[in-house]
Formats: structure tokens, C-alpha cells, sequence
């Protein structure tokens, strides 16, 4: 479902995810949204902003802000670490940091593999989730990353209309 | 019109840029004339010329609908520079005639770049222009639509004494190609110094199957110089791809000679330059050989990638110089140097900027324009004034700032300017005035719209702002001034109707957006029945500032030099005053101003909280002054100003004060802060 917002010649990357841990539980990107992982830097506090929005880096020239994923869903914070990593996604030509607790592996996810979120029982953090896969016993949630960033795109479109 | 040929495309910028330029020049004349209700004998021939030339390049360049309505005009200003008197028959009819032809040619030319261009149809236009002349001619010549020849035999009258014309033929190098446009050229400087200029073929310019003509029979020049024939073979022998020449002497017969009567006698000796250039953009890669050009026009993203070159060099000296493992060394000679380079850069940077400067004049001229036709259209009488059109402003800036005006002039004309009638009825004078002013302040231009009608009516904003659900308290806590600031929310129009020229939804807070993406600002002054003032502040530029860095806590901020009066520290904590409802104040010099802590605005934790510990920074916007503080200067540094990511739109950063984002040379960011939203949030 996410196919047309892929960038060109991405084609080889669909079906392929990138996981990562906030605390014990994995998650994962489609590697289609990811550009690349940078470790934790430097972040400018941006006032007036969600608690979630960290701020701003400057990743080579180019000002990108960044999210915290923890705290976007719902969670503790908890000081960064060398583990922590900041993932520089891109969704609508918009690049947005999200920061992670540590990055894991690129994994091939099949359909097969994947099953729906349950629609009832919502708590803050499921309802960003695409599908929910399960990998060599282990269990990976798939962010659906129009989702994950609705909050901050609607307003977005509207600016530009 | 088939695709144009990869070749041309050079040429085809060339032809759309000098085409524009030439129109808005024309539309100028036209508007003063209109005004005049007289057409200058300098002016006849300047738009004469004018079109003759985007005539001529259309013709070149093989757009027929340009060329031929062009050439309708010219037809119809042939006449009437022949008989001026012949003017006052037509003087209404030929205004509303040539604008919409300037307007149909500007459409084309806008046109001709997109890879689909088809031809509009000038046909009505030419049709009726055509008959403009015709009537100007008198009826015996009203059926002859096809000018020329009808012209030709009333124009030759000017008895052109043929012994007194020297004949000249010119014969161009083999594959010198586009031979008629250069004899079109050759003859465009030798009318600098030949009152009377013929030649055959007769337009050269108009059709390139000419070449063959001219390659084979040569170009046929007949002049009467002004002081000697020495003066024409000069031209001729210092202009380019010229094989041979030869001057006849044998008699030919004069009706040739009125034949070709209608070339362009450019000799307004103000045009003569323009008249060079127009020639060379429609000759391509050939210079200007006539007049020395040191103009050049060079394409914008070029200037765009130049300016962000500077950029970078700037943060990259600045990254040399205040290397971290420079820190602690004793380095005099490495100082000196880093000095020297700092004022290169500063001078790069400076002519940078300036070759990116545009005068506001063009913007202004163009509002003369709309103001004519709407006041046309609406009925009521209405006159631009215009201050300060020589004020520069980044090109981009001016470029963004032309749609909001033209919005705000067709909202004042539509909304603001009563009828002739209603004006009287209260005093007034019967045409309403609309003033623009560009004026200079600081690091920054104000540029005030105001007119002088009916005035922002605030009850009516209130009901209007109520029904809309655009009220954030109760009414009566709205000041005037935050009234007036609602008509730029989004969702906001006082015009129940719709008008053809206002009020289709898109409103004021679309011009503030457009404002308010090149880092300007708008504010609203008005006095019922007297009139409203919008006045704009838009930065001088966009990419660079000289910067205070301050820091709060660890965020570091950037404060625009411009906007900075003084810095002191508070040595006795008894200066700082409160007000009754707590708010901080300071006494200086027996002025009182209010305190901003910029850790408490921003909510950033710091360990300065004690205004002995760290620094009052004075600062002022427009007319408020305030004082800041914070903990402690970093330092003067130059900075690249970077707009927020488009992420944060939905904030509203720069109402909390902050203009946008800069890298410094560590690498780190550093927020710059808008003095003027700073005052007005707290």
C-alpha cells in the first residue's frame, strides 16, 4: 500500500525493512522511507514545539528536525546512549530525524508474514502501526510512516494550499 | 508553431526576455501618454520602435501571430507619426486597442517557452487595428486591411528627393547566415546618422526566406546621411560579416524608394542604445557592435547558485578561523590572514548582493497597469502615486512581493475607494489616491500601500470575524489594531459578494503568507472614512546577516546587528522595576523599557537567572524598543540565514520570535531571532 510513495527506482527495496529497538520491542521502517542512520548528535531546541520534537541537527549543511519515537509513543524518556541512532527518514520530500534506541538489522518482511493490527483495544503508539510481523520467533511492528506522521503533515498541506 | 529547434533556445530566452523588457516599456509610455492625453513626437517613435523590434525578433524567431500583430501596431503608429493630428480621431479607441495588444503579446511571449506552444489567434485584433488605421486614413482607404501599399503611397508623399539618396549595396560573407537579420541590424546603425533610410527588400527582418535575396542580389541600402556619406561607409565597413560593399551612382527609379518608406527611422537619439540591444538579442551571439553593451543578462538560478556558494564560503571561514584546534595558540600571522580573507569574503559577498538588487520601479510600474484597467472597468477615478521606486530589493524578494501588491492595490481600488459620487458627497476629492512608498530603514525596506478611502470598518470585521468563528477572546478585549490584523487570518473576507478582481476566498492571508515567506511582515494602520495604510517590512536580503550570537542556556541565538541599540550589564539589581502586573522593566536614561528573558520566552533552562549575572541586550523594531536578556555574547559573526524546515510550518516559529536557523562554524545551530515578533509576543 505504500508502493507510490516510494521514491523512483526504489523498487528493489519494497518488501525490505529496517528494524529497530525503543526499549525491548522491535520496530520497523520500510527501508524505502530510510536515508540513513547517524549517530546521536548535537540537537538545537526548537521552543514551542511538541515535547517530542527534539529540535533541529545539522546533518552536513542541510537543517533536519528530529523526532524522539519514544517519547512520540508515549514512553519514558531515557538518556541517549552511543547506542542511541538518529534514523533520517523521508516521507513528501520532507527529511525528519527519528530517534531510536538502537538500530537492529535490515530484514525482508513477506505479506506472509504480516498481520493486521487489531482494530480494538487502542492505546497510544498502535495506532501508527501498518502490520505486525513475526520473524525467527521474534516479533517486528511496522510503522506506517503516512501515520506516524500525519499530525505533522496535515497542517503542512494546508500551509502550502 | 513546431517545436523550436534546440539551436534556438538561447536565442529563444534572449527573444522572451528583451520581448518582456520592450512591452513593459511600451505599456509605460502608453500610461503616461493616456495620462498626457497626448502621445510625445518621442514617444510615437519610441513604441514605434518598440514594436518594430519584437516584430522583427518574432519574425526571426518564426512566431507569426506575434510578428503580425506587431506588426499592426506599428502599422497603426506609422500613421500617426506621418500625421500626428489624425491622433485625436481614434485617441480612446487606439489606447484600448494597443493595451490589449500589448497584453495579447505579453501572453504569447510567456507562451513560447512551454514545449506545447500554439499560436493564440491575433486575427480580431489585427483586424480592428486595421481598421484604426483605416479610419485614421480616411474612408476612401477603408477597405484596404492589407496597410501597406495604401500606406506606402500616402507615406511616400514626404517627398523623398532621390538625387539627394546615396545607394549603397551590401554584399554579407558566404555562410554568414541569417543574412536579413543582419542587414536589419546594418540598417538599425546607420539610422544613427542617416535621416532618411531605405532599403530593399524593404524589411528585411520580417522574413527570413529573404536570404537567399539578399545572399544573391545583395542588400540594397538607400540613405541620405546627416553629415556625409563618409559616416555610413564607416558603419558599414566596421560591421561584421560584411564582404563588399559598392556605392551606385547610376539613377534608379524613385518609386522604389517610396515602396520601402516604412523602415524603421530610429533616430531618437535616447533609443539608439535600446534600439542596438534589441538588435543584438534578435542577432543572437552577435554583440552589439554599434553601441558598447556592458549590460548582460545572466539566468537567475545562476546568481541563485552563486549566492549559495558565498554562503558556504562564509560558513566555511569562519569555521577555519575559529577552529576549536586553533584554541589557545598565539598565531599572529595566521590572525592577520584570516583578517584579509575575512574582507574578501565581506566584498565578494557584498557585490554578490548587489548584482542580485533590483529597483522596485518595475514592481511599481506594473501597478500603474492595473490600476488603469480596473479603474476602467469599476467606474471610479483613481491615481497611483509612487515614492521610492528606486529602493532595491533582492531580485528574489521583488519577484514574490509583485503578486501581494497587485492584491492589496485591486483590494484598496475595489473595497477601499468609494465612488467619484460617494467621495464628493463626503468631501473628498473626486479621484481617490492609492501611494505606494519604498523607503530604506536599516537592514530593512518598508514599503507603505496606502489609500485614501473609506477605511477599515471594525465592527464590521468583528461580526464578520464572529460568524467565521475566527475569535480567539471576547470582543471587547480587541484592540483596533488586532481588528485590522484579522482580516489577514486565513478564512477571512469582509466581500460577501464576488467580484471579478477581489474576494474569490484567496485573501489577505495570502498576500501575508507571500510576505511572510521572504521573512517580511505586514502590519495594518486605518482611520475610517480617511483611508488605510498597510505597511510591509521585508529584509534587505535574504541570505546573509551580520549577527550578534547570544547565548541562553545551551542554545545559542543569532540577534540581526541591525536591530541592536546597546548591551550593558545591570550592576545594581534596584534598576529593574515592576510593573503592577509583574512584568519586569527597566529605567535607562530615564526611559523605561520592558524586560524579555529570553530563557523564561523560550523555556530553556539556565543557570543566569540573576540579572546581575548575565547581559541586557537593548534592542529595537519600528518604533519599540526592549531590552533582552540573556547570558552572555558570544561574539560578531556573519551568518547564512537558513528558513526553518518546512516540518515546523504548523508552529508558527516566527511568532514566537524567531526568523529562522543558521550553522555555524562549529557546525552547530543557532536560532535567529526576530526582534520585532519577540516584542509583540511578550
Amino acid at each position: 500500500m505504500e508502493d507510490t510513495k516510494y521514491s523512483a527506482g526504489s523498487d528493489d527495496l519494497t518488501g525490505r525493512y529496517l528494524t529497530f529497538y525503543i526499549g525491548e520491542v522491535i520496530y520497523s521502517l520500510p527501508l524505502g522511507h530510510v536515508i540513513e542512520i547517524i549517530n546521536i548528535q548535537h540537537i538545537t531546541h526548537i521552543p514551542g514545539v511538541p515535547f517530542y520534537v527534539k529540535g533541529i541537527v545539522n546533518l552536513r549543511g542541510k537543517v533536519v528536525p528530529v523526532s524522539d519515537v519514544r517519547l512520540k509513543f508515549g514512553q519514558q524518556e531515557r538518556p541517549y546512549d552511543d547506542k542511541t541512532c538518529i534514523i533520517v527518514t523521508t516521507i513528501n520530500d520532507m527529511q525528519v530525524g527519528l530517534i531510536v534506541d538502537s538500530v537492529a538489522e535490515v530484514v525482508t518482511l513477506d505479506k506472509s508474514q504480516m498481520a493486521a493490527p487489531p482494530l480494538a483495544g487502542k492505546r497510544m503508539g498502535e495506532s501508527y502501526l501498518d502490520s505486525i510481523a513475526t520473524l525467527n520467533e521474534k516479533v517486528i511492528l511496522n510503522i506506517d510512516c503516512t501515520k506516524f506522521f500525519q499530525a505533522d503533515m496535515a497542517e503542512l498541506f494546508v500551509h502550502e494550499n | 508553431m513546431s517545436a523550436i529547434d534546440p539551436g534556438m533556445e538561447a536565442l529563444l530566452e534572449t527573444f522572451v526576455y528583451e520581448s518582456n523588457t520592450m512591452l513593459e516599456q511600451l505599456d509605460e509610455i502608453l500610461l503616461d501618454s493616456e495620462r498626457a492625453q497626448n502621445i510625445s513626437h518621442e514617444n510615437i517613435d519610441s513604441i514605434f520602435r518598440i514594436m518594430h523590434t519584437v516584430k522583427g525578433s518574432a519574425a526571426m524567431m518564426g512566431f507569426s501571430a506575434i510578428s503580425s500583430l506587431g506588426h499592426a501596431v506599428e502599422d497603426v503608429f506609422f500613421i500617426i507619426r506621418e500625421t500626428p493630428d489624425k491622433l485625436t480621431k481614434v485617441f480612446s479607441d487606439l489606447f484600448d486597442l494597443v493595451f490589449q495588444s500589448s497584453d495579447f503579446l505579453k501572453r504569447e511571449v510567456e507562451r513560447v517557452t512551454s514545449p506545447n506552444y500554439e499560436e493564440g489567434d491575433p486575427s480580431a485584433l489585427a483586424e480592428r487595428l486595421h481598421h484604426l488605421s483605416a479610419v485614421m486614413k480616411g474612408q476612401a482607404s477603408l477597405d484596404s486591411a492589407s496597410a501597406p501599399a495604401a500606406r506606402a503611397a500616402e507615406a511616400g508623399a514626404p517627398a523623398v528627393n532621390a538625387e539627394e539618396l546615396h545607394k549603397i549595396r551590401v554584399f554579407f560573407e558566404d555562410d554568414s547566415q541569417m543574412e536579413n537579420m543582419r542587414a536589419f541590424m546594418l540598417l538599425t546603425q546607420l539610422a544613427n546618422c542617416c535621416d532618411i533610410l531605405e532599403s530593399l527588400p524593404a524589411h528585411p527582418e520580417a522574413d527570413s526566406s529573404l536570404c537567399a535575396d539578399i545572399i544573391k542580389n545583395g542588400f540594397l541600402i538607400m540613405c541620405r546621411p546627416m553629415d556625409s556619406l563618409d559616416d555610413v561607409i564607416k558603419i558599414i565597413e566596421n560591421s561584421l560579416n560584411i564582404k563588399s560593399y559598392e556605392i551606385i551612382h547610376d539613377e534608379e527609379n524613385p518609386s522604389q524608394a517610396a515602396e520601402s518608406s516604412d523602415i524603421a527611422e530610429a533616430k531618437g537619439e535616447s533609443g539608439d542604445a535600446k534600439a542596438g540591444a534589441a538588435a543584438a538579442a534578435g542577432g543572437g551571439k552577435l554583440a552589439a557592435a554599434g553601441s558598447k553593451q556592458s549590460l548582460i543578462s545572466v539566468n537567475q538560478s545562476k546568481l541563485d547558485m552563486l549566492m549559495d556558494l558565498v554562503g558556504e564560503i562564509v560558513t566555511a571561514e569562519s569555521m577555519v578561523a575559529s577552529n576549536p584546534d586553533l584554541k589557545g595558540l598565539k598565531l599572529d600571522n595566521f590572525t592577520k590572514s584570516v583578517r584579509e580573507l575575512r574582507k574578501l569574503t565581506d566584498e565578494l559577498q557584498d557585490v554578490v548582493m548587489s548584482i542580485r538588487m533590483v529597483p522596485l520601479t518595475g514592481t511599481f510600474q506594473k501597478m500603474n497597469r492595473i490600476v488603469r484597467d480596473m479603474t476602467k472597468k469599476l467606474d471610479k477615478k483613481v491615481e497611483l502615486v509612487t515614492y521610492g521606486g528606486e529602493t532595491e530589493v533582492d531580485k528574489t524578494i521583488n519577484d514574490t512581493i509583485a503578486d501581494p501588491f497587485m492584491h492589496m492595490i485591486r483590494n484598496a481600488i475595489d473595497h477601499a475607494i468609494e465612488s467619484p459620487e460617494e467621495r464628493l458627497a463626503l468631501g473628498k476629492p473626486e479621484t481617490g489616491t492609492i501611494t505606494l512608498n519604498a523607503r530604506n530603514a536599516g537592514g530593512e525596506i518598508l514599503i507603505d500601500v496606502s489609500d485614501d478611502g473609506r477605511g477599515l470598518n471594525t465592527e464590521k470585521l468583528l461580526a464578520k470575524a464572529r460568524n467565521n468563528g475566527l475569535l480567539t477572546k471576547p470582543e471587547s478585549e480587541y484592540t483596533d489594531k488586532e481588528i485590522f490584523q484579522l482580516i489577514m487570518l486565513p478564512g477571512f473576507s469582509t466581500n460577501a459578494e464576488v467580484t471579478e478582481y477581489s474576494g474569490r476566498g484567496v485573501g489577505m492571508d495570502v498576500v501575508r503568507k507571500n510576505i511572510e515567506k521572504v521573512g517580511g511582515s505586514i502590519s495594518i494602520h486605518s482611520v475610517k472614512n480617511e483611508g488605510t495604510t498597510f505597511t510591509i517590512k521585508i529584509p534587505l536580503t535574504l541570505a546573509i546577516v551580520d549577527g550578534m550570537n547570544i547565548s541562553v542556556g545551551d542554545t545559542v541565538f543569532t540577534l540581526p546587528i541591525t536591530s541592536i541599540k546597546q548591551s550593558f550589564n545591570i550592576t545594581d539589581s534596584n534598576q529593574v522595576l515592576h510593573n503592577t502586573d509583574g512584568a519586569e522593566m527597566i529605567l535607562i536614561r530615564g526611559e523605561c523599557y520592558p524586560i524579555i528573558r529570553l530563557h523564561d520566552h523560550f523555556n530553556i533552562p539556565s543557570e543566569r537567572t540573576d540579572v546581575m549575572q548575565g547581559i541586557m541586550i537593548q534592542v529595537e523594531s519600528g518604533n519599540s524598543i526592549a531590552c533582552l536578556f540573556a547570558d552572555e555574547l558570544l561574539g560578531e559573526y556573519q551568518v547564512v540565514v537558513k528558513p526553518f524546515p518546512t516540518f515546523f510550518n504548523k508552529y508558527n516559529l516566527k511568532g514566537h520570535g524567531l526568523s529562522g536557523c543558521s550553522i555555524l562554524g562549529d557546525g552547530s545551530i543557532s536560532l535567529i531571532l526576530d526582534v520585532g515578533n519577540l516584542m509583540n509576543q511578550s
